[in-house]
């Protein structure tokens, strides 16, 4: 064991899938990042980005080309049977969909009490059951006696989404892998979630993975960002750094959306034409572009007159000093991060 | 000029426990060219009332009180057969997920044709291809990729093909249902501006049926905010979300919660409190104000009374004992 105060480290990551013509999809492409003990790391982009399938790696869940991924010192990729069961408790998922995670005949407490059961965890029937009563409380599903005996049906989304974040800490894990745990909820539920996420870091001190397409959501859960477009990280800073500084035309448009404040569907004055976010729609990870994967789309790259640099060279992610010269924490990957545009 | 008048609007389904009451006593306008958003979480009736006006209510589902005047005609009690022409030419309806209703096996442009061809059967086979590619364009969809199939193209260009196709008719009023929902925050923001260039350019009136406050402040020049199945505010957007330059002025605490839900990128970077509890079940009698239970403000008169929508300023009402003057 190190004494690394990161509860995961990713480096170099490929995820790299067969396509159906023979093509390779690259849905993630090399990503390297950490997440240190008590850290939210938000990982923010769009649908076919890549963000789920790097959750679905940590996980586990599918099978990285290469790459390695870190956990309590044990490289999660090279672990099998036993060992690869013993680590993955240090590491709990809770999933978009609250009606499809649990299952319909179980009652909460089956749910809940069912990771022990599988990990051989808890100690005896009594230990469990205190266990179990105390996770529901922590996800302040109140008062836990009566919700333990209660089916999903009778529950609302958030209700259910506290069940799944109930089953998800009952094993004590480390990190949390949480893939769109709001988007499917009302709009009035979706605060009460992403509160008790954050006090859930605050009194257990575990950390998350916190995969979301909603940077503004992002901004205020996560203490820093990794903006992913098709396989990579182009950009990841500390929320304020990200927000404040956007160093990437990508993370740029991004947050213009976001923020409500880009000038989408308006006439430009000047040239008289329909202002785009960005041009056209992200490319397919099977025909990821040469060098820069986003220049095609990019309107930096258009206002400097397309440089070869960006059709040809990939760029690495390095440090910017656009939110602060001293910053060791925001990197960005762009042939011309200084660029206002 | 009014378009649309949904007046004194109540729906309700008959289910197994009983008549369930979602919309009730309902009044909104729609102005010709103008376009209106409703704002809710699920279950507060704003689909229902949405598909009553062009008569798509389940089987399960009546208008018990009220009527609905689209463009001088009444619709309520209207049969199938005399409702049929009105559909596509005067209203046209677009579904949540309907990118996803699209036929897999046919090309989209005869699925485009059909829907000209069914509506309008004398129309001459050149003029309805012409309309065809001039829809596609209208949407940004090059006539190359006319005589493609659904699944070549992604979630956000699929979206803009049901917008092309419900608009094959020339209809007066659109009513999209949470048309950008599924989309990520890019094409969103494309759709979204492209229902914005429509309404220019083809002089149409919309109904924007949205949980999502960002896409209705985009797009709308009004809000009708509901909750289990009241109106509680309506106003103009500008007024009730605020501008760049003013502040919100949203007077009932449910929108004014809806408002503080998502964070806004150019406020403090704090998470909102959010909502407890969750609405009233409707199928039971609901003495006093529907949001009392989950409302921060909450008064003994709300426990007792239904507030009424009272005017707060021009065109601005809201239901809440709050502004009404009975707390005093």
């Amino acid at each position: 064991m190190t004494n690394t105060p990161n509860v995961l480290e990713v480096k170099d990551l490929v995820v790299h899938f067969p396509g159906r013509r023979g093509e390779v999809v690259k849905a993630v492409d090399g990503v390297s990042f950490n997440i240190a003990r008590g850290e939210i790391l938000a990982l923010v982009g769009e649908s076919g980005c890549g963000k789920s399938t790097i959750a679905m790696s940590v996980m586990q869940l599918v099978v990285p080309t290469s790459g390695t991924i870190i956990t309590g010192g044990e490289d999660l990729t090279a672990l099998h049977g036993k060992a690869l069961r013993q680590a993955r408790r240090r590491i709990q998922m809770i999933f978009q969909d609250p009606f499809g995670s649990l299952d319909a005949r179980q009652t909460v407490y089956e749910s809940v009490v069912e990771p022990l059961i599988i990990h051989k965890a808890g100690g005896s029937a009594d230990e469990r059951r205190n266990r179990v009563l105390e996770a529901l409380d922590f996800a302040h599903l109140r008062p836990p006696q009566r919700l333990a005996a209660v089916y999903p049906h009778q529950l609302s989304g958030g209700q259910r989404q506290r069940v799944a974040i109930a089953s998800a800490i009952v094993l004590g894990p480390e990190l949390i892998v949480a893939d769109e745990p709001v988007s499917m909820l009302d709009v009035s539920a979706r605060a009460g979630i992403l509160r008790l996420m954050v006090d859930l870091r605050d009194r257990l001190g575990v950390s998350y993975m916190f995969i979301t397409h909603d940077l503004a959501v992002a901004w205020v859960v996560a203490d820093r960002i990794a903006v992913v477009y098709l396989g990579r990280i182009v950009e990841i800073g500390t929320s304020e750094e990200l927000v404040a500084a956007p160093a990437h035309p990508y993370t740029k448009a991004l947050l213009a959306v976001s923020g409500g404040d880009d000038r989408t569907g308006e006439i430009d004055p000047v040239s008289g034409e329909i202002i785009e976010v960005l041009p056209g729609e992200t490319p397919s990870a099977a025909k990821v572009p040469p060098g820069c994967h986003f220049h095609p789309r990019c309107p930096r790259y258009a206002e400097l007159g397309q440089p070869e640099v960006c059709r040809v060279d990939d760029p690495v992610l390095h440090l910017t000093n656009k939110s602060d010269v001293k910053s060791q924490t925001h990197e960005v990957a762009c042939h011309f991060p200084e660029e206002p545009i | 000029m009014i378009l649309l008048e949904i007046n004194d609007v109540s729906i309700d389904y008959r289910t197994e426990h009983g008549t369930l009451r979602a919309v009730d006593h309902v009044s909104l306008h729609v102005d010709r060219g103008e376009s209106v958003g409703i704002a809710g979480e699920s279950g507060c009736g704003k689909t229902t009332l949405g598909l009553a006006v062009p008569l798509l209510l389940a089987q399960n589902a009546t208008v018990a009180t009220g009527s609905i005047t689209l463009d001088g005609t009444s619709l309520v009690g209207l049969s199938e057969k005399q409702m049929d022409p009105l559909r596509w030419t005067k209203v046209a309806f677009v579904f949540q997920g309907a990118m996803n209703a699209l036929n897999p096996v046919q090309r989209i442009d005869r699925q485009i044709l059909e829907a000209i061809t069914t509506h309008e059967t004398s129309i001459d086979a050149g003029v309805a291809h012409k309309r065809v590619l001039d829809l596609l364009d209208s949407v940004g969809i090059a006539p190359a990729r006319a005589s493609s199939y659904p699944h070549e193209f992604s979630g956000g260009m699929r979206q803009r093909v049901m917008i092309a196709m419900s608009l094959a008719c020339r209809p007066k009023l659109l009513i999209a249902d949470e048309p950008t929902t599924a989309l990520d925050v890019i094409s969103q923001a494309q759709i979204l501006s492209l229902l914005n260039q429509l309404r220019r350019a083809e002089d149409l009136s919309l109904i924007l049926i949205s949980h999502d406050l960002a896409a209705i402040k985009r797009v709308c020049d009004r809000v009708v905010v509901m909750y289990a199945g009241v109106v509680v505010e309506s106003g103009l957007t500008a007024e009730i979300f605020g501008t760049s330059t003013t502040a919100p002025s949203a007077a009932h605490p449910y929108t004014q919660s809806l408002i503080a839900a998502h964070p806004d990128l150019h406020g403090q970077r704090v998470l909102a409190e959010g909502l407890s509890g969750h609405p009233p079940d409707l199928s039971q009698v609901i003495v006093g104000c529907r949001f009392a239970d989950r409302c921060p403000h909450v008064m003994d008169v709300c426990q007792r009374v239904e507030p009424t929508l009272v005017t707060i300023a021009p065109g601005h009402v809201a239901a809440c004992h709050l502004v009404d003057g009975e707390a005093s």
